[in-house]
């Protein structure tokens, strides 16, 4: 695969130079910016593939940068973040932020973020076809079915509505509130408890082992995500 | 803290609650039934006064309220006029000394409500200052031994990497990766403790904030062995969780963080290859969630200290990694914030295990 090109935006030179190492390091190309307006200067000109995005810049907030090239892009941008509370994430990510890191971050994790995110762009070309697949999964929307290895899955209308939602935003963290909103409408306490529930069985059907679960992702306090397989 | 309290204090003080109403009531009928048996045994006026500015005392005392006392003073000197002054069972009053005792009975005890209430204010207003004073003094002593812990790591990760800057061609393959090891291990260890401190701050007026939900036991257990120092030890780490579904009222966050260090301490304080058992099951209104090993085990004596703070016993740790003794401290403090206990028992034939409770949470289910 080609590989490809990265906007590193982080105002903090130390760690700016930790991510361009790394990157170079892996053969990813890379540009990079110090603060909000030329990272969206970059990120209209440059056309890069992937933003990672620092949320604490000097001239303007990182969720407003998000705000602003989501209203011309869908490229996908990596937050990170030094705040450890998970209201911080949650703004990014109902903001359109795909994947969030938490400063300090390991240098795995930083690789980790961006082969999920690659596959996520690799899928989305082949978006809008009527049937999704991601390892042993297939989901048939048109019959509004699903099979693990072959076999058919019996869920729930409920649970069904659920992966059909993680499927389509496959590789992307999403909010208890955006999932709530989505299936129920609503966003309460309640329903955010049930939704715990409802996963749980979900992933009880889908997981061969729970413990380390293949497709969907647990992020406490801010979400769910589906894993893409290759 | 004293700010919060203040307009509830003056409340108090204008709109009495229905309890210190009965309790007015109560001494008052008390003192004019005692007032009525001196009567009849034709002691002095004196000591029925005495009694009611007894009682008023009393009122004060017993219901902290400006408006019960004032109260009760006035409704003392009415009753004592009432009841006790010729003529008897009327408001009147003919002797000529009258209106000068009723005056002075109505000023003292209304001194007397005034005195008792301000000391009263006095006293609470030192038992915060003194919870506050304990408050600073743990923060000073956590900033004591930080600062003081802190030097090592830094020390070695500043030394190390100047070694790297100028030493770096003369030092060979090796060398250079044992000093990136060091650098690496050293930051962990501080990241760790930055974790346990950003808890810790959460403790205000030795309270604990927490943002409560309702969260899945399997997934919060899942979350924190994903954090855990797993990737370099050689333990087995196993889950343990019951079939059914285990919901539970707690702060993920902090519940996590429990786990975290319990589980790291096991991996630390037990031999490569030893089982960690991370368990879960529920119990009357309980989730119960333990973490046991089959390591050498905690002595008895040790035992009871283990959740003090600044407690690290008197382990060499095979590594010789540094221990500051907060990471228990902080777990029982969570938990307890929780309204659960943890305790430590022994494990059989040998090794430890701790175990604690949050209350469980319920859902309605809505398809």
């Amino acid at each position: 695969m080609n590989k490809p090109l990265i906007l590193v935006v982080e105002d903090d030179a130390p760690i700016r130079n930790l991510m361009t190492t790394t990157l170079k390091t892996h053969d990813y190309r890379y540009l990079v910016a110090d603060c909000g307006e030329a990272a969206l200067r970059e990120a209209a000109t440059s056309n890069p593939d992937i933003m990672l995005l620092d949320l604490g810049l000097p001239d303007l907030d990182g969720v407003e940068v998000i705000r602003r090239v989501r209203s011309w892009s869908d490229m996908p941008i990596i937050v990170i973040s030094a705040r450890s509370e998970d209201a911080d994430k949650i703004e990014a990510l109902d903001s359109g932020a795909d994947d969030y890191l938490t400063k300090p971050f390991s240098v795995e994790e930083l690789l980790a973020r961006l082969r999920v995110t690659q596959r996520r762009l690799a899928a989305m070309h082949t978006s809008g076809s009527p049937v999704f697949t991601n390892g042993q999964l297939t989901i048939d929307f048109a019959a509004g079915c699903a099979f693990l290895d072959g076999k058919e899955l019996h869920l729930t209308p409920i649970e069904y509505k659920l992966l059909c939602l993680m499927a389509h935003n496959c590789g992307k963290v999403l909010t208890h509130t955006y999932i709530t909103q989505k299936v129920w409408g609503t966003s309460w306490e309640n329903d955010v408890a049930s939704l715990r529930v409802f996963m749980a069985t979900l992933r009880k059907k889908l997981e061969s082992a729970p413990g380390s679960p293949q497709y969907i992702q647990t992020h406490i306090g801010v979400g769910y995500r589906m894993m893409k397989i290759e | 803290m004293a700010q919060q309290t203040q307009p509830h204090d003056l409340r108090a003080q204008m709109i009495p609650r229905w309890q210190d109403l009965l309790v007015t009531a109560l001494i008052l009928a008390a003192g004019t039934v005692i007032g009525n048996i001196f009567w009849q045994f034709a002691f002095t006026k004196a000591n029925i006064i005495s009694v009611f500015v007894l009682g008023t005392l009393l009122t004060s005392l017993f219901t902290k309220s400006y408006f019960c006392g004032v109260f009760s003073s006035v409704a003392s000197v009415l009753l004592f006029n009432f009841f006790f002054t010729e003529p008897r069972l009327t408001l009147h009053a003919y002797e000529k000394g009258y209106p000068f005792t009723i005056a002075i009975m109505l000023i003292v005890s209304i001194i007397t409500v005034t005195l008792a209430i301000q000391n009263i204010r006095n006293i609470e207003e030192k038992e915060r200052a003194a919870l506050l004073a304990k408050n600073e003094q743990l923060r000073a002593d956590l900033l004591r031994a930080i600062s003081h812990d802190l030097r090592t790591p830094l020390t070695s990760i500043s030394g190390n990497a100047a070694n790297l800057l100028a030493n770096d061609a003369k030092l060979d393959e090796e060398a250079r990766h044992q000093i990136a090891l060091d650098i690496y291990d050293d930051s962990i260890w501080l990241i760790n403790l930055v974790e346990n401190l950003l808890s810790i701050t959460r403790i205000e007026d030795g309270r604990m904030n927490l943002r409560l939900s309702t969260e899945l036991v399997g997934e919060v257990i899942e979350e924190a062995l994903r954090h855990t120092n797993r990737q370099n030890c050689r333990h087995n780490i196993r889950v343990d969780l019951p079939d059914e579904l285990l919901l539970a009222r707690m702060d993920a966050r902090l519940i996590v963080q429990v786990l975290i260090n319990l589980v790291d301490n096991a991996i630390k304080y037990t031999p490569d290859g030893s089982t960690i058992t991370v368990a879960a099951r529920q119990q009357d209104h309980f989730a119960v969630l333990s973490v046991t090993d089959d390591g050498p085990g905690i002595a008895p004596a040790r035992q009871a200290h283990v959740f003090e703070m600044f407690y690290t016993g008197e382990h060499k740790v095979a590594d010789s990694r540094r221990s500051l003794g907060l990471g228990l401290a902080l777990c029982k403090g969570i938990v307890d914030a929780h309204g659960g206990t943890i305790t430590l028992t022994d494990n059989t034939p040998h090794g430890c295990v701790f175990t604690f409770t949050v209350p469980l949470g319920e859902v309605t289910l809505h398809e």
